[in-house]
């Protein structure tokens, strides 16, 4: 196993935080669950019909579904944006630097620790995230589908957070980077597809040109809501969209392992 | 063992070495002086492989820095100035750590660990957090890492700052020992009297070139086995002349100078012979205040050079 994993996660489990943010994680998905659930029923109390499963089934996989990526979206550069920055700040790079691990075992235990915490906080919510089944309509392939592209959001945006963590000195100023670049991609791209639409008005999704649908498939949400259409509709946008989340993230894997001993010329 | 030839670094226009050349021989503990700024910490970071030099060639028993940075990586120890440590994390972890670092396995890696704990003396301590150690443990504790891999050149960049008088004076005996162990160091360190005591040369540099004292010498030498004799001073309470007739028989030892209270020896020979003139002084009666290396001068050929810009 590589050393930098076992040290990373190591370090990571014995702060507060390795217990503390899996329980309030939890704890918030159970508060959405439990809101949905008594929302629903208030709101099908004159209904005309019965109240069925997927009534409440559907809504509350969903909102678990959006709650969980907003949470995981805001936890990812607290792990990721500090894992190079604290060796500089706690002046330890040199010591790994020095050693016979390469740059790309140490990318890699920084990355796959972050990552993994969040994982593991991924995993934790599925449980959950399955509530849904005993309403139904909701599937395994849902689930599946809804996991897979949550993963490839947040490898993308650790790797990210990563990246500029090589770039700054300091966690609070790579972090600050971090959020910004989580922003950009979630609020800034629909604000320009917005912008982009109001100039092709009445326009169905396929006739827009790819300029005007571009920043939203660069949207972590729009590619979680992508993962929820019709298997038959979803591959040709949904590929796009992975695309774009997987060249992010491996721009960001190059420049950083670029950056790794590049911040040492100055120390 | 290392050589360095005609190095240039520069930083965003500033040049921080200049054409700058050393040879440090096999075996050697070399001392590297200069002010703050004079490009002391970037040699040593370019012969760590941490920084790559703009021209020139830099070697470490034959092998290039620059072209085989992981082959230099596995024969050289490199301590950091203010280097730090993980403080979450145990003394035992931290080192199974840098074992695994450096691809130690199997028996090979549990005697390196046990040898490092003995070198930190932190036995009793294995399972302590590092943030709980004083700071003359930690720097024990980062030498003993430094080592692990039994590295066959020693790196060290201003080792003894912050230390504490006694901290200094372990560190100076444990990197004598690992010199007299065979182990090539190269030290660099403000701390004119620890290298005077302990290096067996020391190369001047300033504005990242190499400077010459006053007599020609681009290095300086310290201590050569015993060789060269040393001098001392000794303050008596009275009895200077018969203190002299009780040194005159003993080989190796020449009185240069007695005053009413004060002998200057030049002593040449092994460290035993420094203990026995002292204790032949004692025997003869005479009673001794104070028994005092006079060293070879560095501190003065440093302010002979660097005076106006140190």
């Amino acid at each position: 196993m590589n050393p930098m994993i076992r040290k990373e996660l190591r370090q990571l489990m014995r702060e507060r935080r390795g217990w503390i943010l899996p329980s309030l994680y939890l704890v918030a998905l159970g508060g959405v669950a439990i809101f949905v659930y008594f929302q629903t029923l208030q709101m099908h109390v004159n209904a005309v019909r019965f109240l069925e499963g997927p009534d409440i089934g559907i809504p509350l996989f969903l909102a678990l579904l959006y709650t969980q990526l907003t949470v995981l979206l805001l936890l990812v550069p607290i792990f990721s944006a500090g894992a190079l920055t604290i060796e500089k700040e706690q002046r330890t790079m040199a010591g790994l630097l020095t050693s016979l691990l390469t740059d790309t075992q140490i990318w890699w235990g920084k990355f796959l620790s972050s990552l993994l915490f969040v994982l593991l906080l991924l995993v934790a919510g599925l449980p959950v995230l399955s509530l849904a089944f005993a309403f139904g309509g909701v599937g395994l392939w849902e689930l599946f589908i809804v996991t897979t592209t949550t993963v490839v959001i947040l490898g993308s945006m650790s790797a990210v957070s990563l990246y500029w963590s090589s770039v700054f000195r300091r966690s609070v100023a790579a972090t600050a980077v971090s959020y910004a670049s989580v922003i950009v991609l979630c609020v800034v791209s629909a604000l320009l597809y917005v912008a982009q639409e109001a100039t092709h008005r009445g326009a169905a999704w396929a006739n827009l040109p790819l300029r005007a649908r571009a920043p939203l498939l660069a949207n972590p949400f729009f590619f979680l809501t992508l993962s929820l259409t019709d298997p038959r509709e979803l591959y040709p946008e949904w590929w796009v969209s992975a695309a774009i989340f997987v060249l992010l993230g491996t721009v960001a894997v190059w420049l950083t392992m670029r950056n790794l001993r590049r911040n040492i010329d100055a120390g | 063992m290392i050589e360095v030839e005609h190095v240039r670094k520069t930083f965003n226009g500033t040049q921080a070495l200049d054409d700058f050349s050393l040879r440090v021989k096999k075996g050697e503990l070399v001392g590297l002086v200069g002010p703050n700024g004079a490009g002391k910490t970037t040699l040593i970071r370019i012969l760590s492989t941490l920084l790559l030099p703009d021209r020139g060639t830099v070697s470490i028993d034959g092998t290039d820095v620059v072209r085989n940075p992981a082959s230099i990586r596995r024969v050289v120890g490199y301590l950091a100035d203010q280097s730090g440590l993980y403080q979450d994390m145990r003394v035992r972890e931290l080192l199974e750590f840098f074992a695994d670092a450096f691809h130690l396995q199997g028996t090979g890696r549990n005697d390196a660990l046990e040898n490092a704990l003995v070198r930190a003396g932190l036995e009793s301590r294995a399972e302590d957090f590092v943030e709980g150690l004083s700071f003359g443990m930690k720097q024990r504790l980062m030498l003993a890492k430094t080592l692990l891999h039994s590295p066959s050149v020693l790196l060290l960049d201003e080792p003894a700052n912050g230390l504490d008088p006694i901290a200094r004076v372990h560190l100076r005996d444990f990197l004598k020992e690992l010199n007299s162990q065979g182990l090539t160091i190269l030290i660099s360190s403000h701390i004119l009297a620890d290298l005077e005591d302990i290096c067996t040369h020391a190369v001047l540099i300033s504005g990242g070139k190499n400077v010459v004292d006053e007599e020609g010498n681009a290095g300086i030498a310290l201590r050569q086995a015993g060789r060269k004799p040393r001098l001392f001073e000794v303050e008596l309470l009275g009895g200077a002349e018969k203190a002299a007739a009780a040194l005159a028989t003993m080989p190796g030892v020449q009185v240069l100078e007695a005053a009413a209270t004060r002998l200057r020896l030049s002593i040449d020979g092994p460290d035993e012979r420094i203990a026995d003139t002292l204790r032949i002084l004692v025997s003869a009666g005479i009673t001794v205040t104070s028994f005092a290396r006079r060293g070879s001068g560095l501190e003065q050929r440093y302010r002979a050079v660097f005076g106006g810009n140190s």
